[in-house]
């Protein structure tokens, strides 16, 4: 089927045929796996290990392995905790706000991007899980009756609706992944030459055949699974910003939270999809199917993201101000200029300043140069939690309780782990599934029809006839169309 | 259905074979299924699918996800044991909003998906009854009903044959 954008470049180059997308998407799953892959992989593993390790000392020793104090009792951990949900938040972005917007580049990204998603949820609850100290009562946040020891839990806190939007957000996500996952698994099925290959994905494939019945329904539920997603994104990152905003701490309490977390969500998720994206096409040699102009595309979002989130961080300065609370003006003087102003002004720099060279189109499209800016906007991301949750907490409202927080070796061990369990799942997705969406991507292939007519059309336009009437037929763009 | 011996017709291009569809059915021939990699757009509709009841099912299941949230928190919180944190109110029905919200969506999602793989009788570990092995890769398959006494093979694989088709074989198929 055809799609036609007067807007955009062809969104898969290099002249693809459905097989062809077929054998190279299907390519690293069928071959013995790079040596570029089992360096990741290897690499990856190394710090999963460093991540098993300190957890397990976490939990052996309690949190007085970490450098929390009285003043400072939440630090690292849920930087952590909500760096890794923020960054789930640009799969869900993609896969589900570009499909209500008709954004067809979002076909070649969706399935890594919705892949990342699922990774970090599962980073993120790993630290409400070390964060508890006591992990063996990790299900008392769950309402169960007296019985079981505690009392109901309270439903007026908005600790115990993170603990439903997060769990929500894990399976929901999940669901949407798999359904999407199901057309493409039944054709690494058909093309399996060995018995293993054949027997597990027949067995997720769950019989499908590729039948015009089926096909419809499929469509409805993935439109559905959308719709439901895209205020499901918006409202988990919503509920993760009231844990602070409903509190009366200076520089949290603040009714701008919501919405300037969920644009700092999507700003560093981009960012993470970015990394992963720019080293894989090179590493797969996807770069037709993720070509410059989908990494533009990203740029694009990057940037606006990025100065919604400065926008939030000026505004906050100013309605310290303008409120005339004294306490809330020293949060913020305490921010930039305390302390831990270095870690404020980074913040500042990765944030705002940095994306702003996005406006050039050459930044846009320059694989090396968007590799190094992703770093630097999840390192500004990650910094932001940071200034957020220790500069709030750090300077009590009695001077004597004032404290500096200094995190202990077990936490940057905790922190860097985290990224192994992300990349040691992320290197096994991507060898065992198929990492591109084979079938959304079929349905916006040229066929050879389409280019025909197209070819006719171009020299009816250039012998300057008038239009002819529907010499450009489109049936449309199949996936979700209408 | 009074037949089970269909004959089909394997097309690589999916313009091709929502022509030869569309006029198939206009000619009275009894089109069973097609089977593609990807949805064609507007096949459904040539084949006269209705619009698929499964948003209902999703309407259904967000209010059994309201309605539980809703009587789950209020019995919780305010029939079975009041706390009192902060003095704050026991029935508070703006801060059951967040969990109604996630509920009604967790809800949504597994049970729309459920009553897909239901209808679509799709369970792990089945065995498909695949048309063409190709047909996931880069084949596009339509599948017509033969009528004893009544179908015209040889009518029926030219019109086939003269619409592009790549290949045309008879198949027995298994309900």
């Amino acid at each position: 089927m055809s799609y036609e954008s007067p807007i955009r470049d062809l969104l898969v180059t290099g002249g693809k045929t459905y097989s062809d997308i077929t054998k190279d998407i299907t390519r690293p799953i069928e071959n013995k796996p790079s040596k570029a892959w089992w360096l990741g992989f290897g690499l990856s593993s190394i710090v999963l290990a460093i991540w098993i390790f300190s957890t397990t000392y976490t939990m052996l020793v309690g949190l007085g392995a970490w450098g929390l104090n009285k003043t400072v009792g939440w630090a690292f951990d849920i930087t952590n905790f909500v760096f890794w949900v923020g960054i789930g938040h640009a799969g869900t972005l993609i896969s589900a706000v570009l499909l209500l917007f008709r954004q067809k580049w979002r076909m070649s990204i969706n399935r890594s991007a919705e892949a990342m998603t699922i990774f970090a949820v599962l980073c993120a609850a790993s630290f409400i899980l070390s964060h508890m100290g006591r992990p063996w009562v990790a299900y008392w946040p769950i309402p169960l009756p007296n019985a079981f020891g505690s009392l109901w839990v309270n439903f007026n806190s908005p600790l115990v609706w993170d603990v439903f939007a997060i769990s929500t957000y894990f399976s929901v996500s999940l669901v949407f992944w798999y359904v999407g996952l199901i057309p493409d698994i039944a054709t690494v099925r058909d093309r399996a030459t060995s018995k293993a290959r054949k027997f597990w994905y027949g067995f997720f494939a769950m019989g499908w055949n590729g039948s015009t019945k089926v096909w419809h329904r499929y469509e409805v539920i993935s439109l559905i699974l959308a719709a439901i997603s895209t205020p499901l994104v918006l409202s988990v990152h919503s509920i993760v910003s009231m844990d602070f905003a409903t509190s009366l701490v200076p520089g949290w309490h603040t009714t701008i939270f919501p919405p300037y977390f969920v644009a700092g969500a999507i700003f560093s998720g981009f960012g993470m999809v970015l990394t992963l994206l720019v080293v894989a096409r090179e590493v797969l040699n996807y770069k037709d199917y993720i070509t410059s102009e989908h990494l533009d595309a990203m740029c694009r979002v990057v940037m606006l993201t990025g100065t919604l989130v400065g926008l939030a961080y000026i505004t906050e300065f100013f309605v310290a101000a303008y409120s005339g609370v004294e306490y809330e003006q020293y949060a913020f003087l305490n921010r930039a200029f305390g302390p831990y102003g270095w870690s404020y002004w980074i913040m500042m720099g990765c944030n705002l300043v940095a994306p702003q060279v996005f406006w050039s189109k050459w930044a846009r499209t320059t694989p090396w140069f968007i590799f190094i800016m992703s770093i630097i906007v999840n390192i500004g991301m990650w910094f932001e939690r940071f200034v957020i949750i220790v500069t709030s907490l750090h300077r009590d409202f009695l001077p004597s309780s004032w404290s500096m927080y200094t995190p202990t070796i077990v936490e940057f061990s905790i922190l860097l782990g985290s990224f192994g369990l992300f990349f040691f799942l992320f290197f096994l997705f991507m060898k065992f599934l198929p990492s591109i969406n084979m079938s959304e991507l079929k349905s916006i292939v040229k066929t050879k029809h389409a280019l025909e007519l197209e070819k006719q059309y171009t020299e009816l336009l250039n012998n300057n006839h008038k239009m002819p009437h529907h010499a450009h037929e489109t049936k449309g763009d199949s996936v979700h169309g209408h | 259905m009074d037949t089970n011996k269909v004959i089909l017709g394997i097309y690589n291009d999916p313009d091709h074979i929502y022509d030869t569809t569309k006029k198939l059915i206009h000619d009275g021939y009894r089109v069973r299924d097609v089977y593609s990699p990807f949805a064609i757009h507007g096949m459904d509709r040539v084949l006269g699918i209705k619009r698929s009841r499964l948003t209902v099912a999703a309407f259904c299941f967000a209010m059994t996800g309201i309605v539980l949230a809703l009587t789950l928190q209020t019995y919780a919180s305010y029939f079975d044991w009041q706390m009192n944190v902060g003095g704050k109110p026991s029935l508070h029905i703006p801060t059951y909003i967040p969990i109604t919200f996630e509920l009604a969506i967790l809800c949504t999602a597994f049970g729309m998906v459920g009553c897909f793989f239901a209808v679509n009788k799709m369970v792990w570990g089945k065995n498909a009854d695949i048309i063409d092995i190709r047909v996931t890769d880069d084949l596009f398959v339509v599948a017509i009903d033969i009528i004893p006494n009544k179908t015209d093979i040889a009518e029926l694989s030219s019109i086939l044959k003269n619409n592009g088709a790549i290949e045309i074989r008879e198949r027995e198929f298994e309900d």
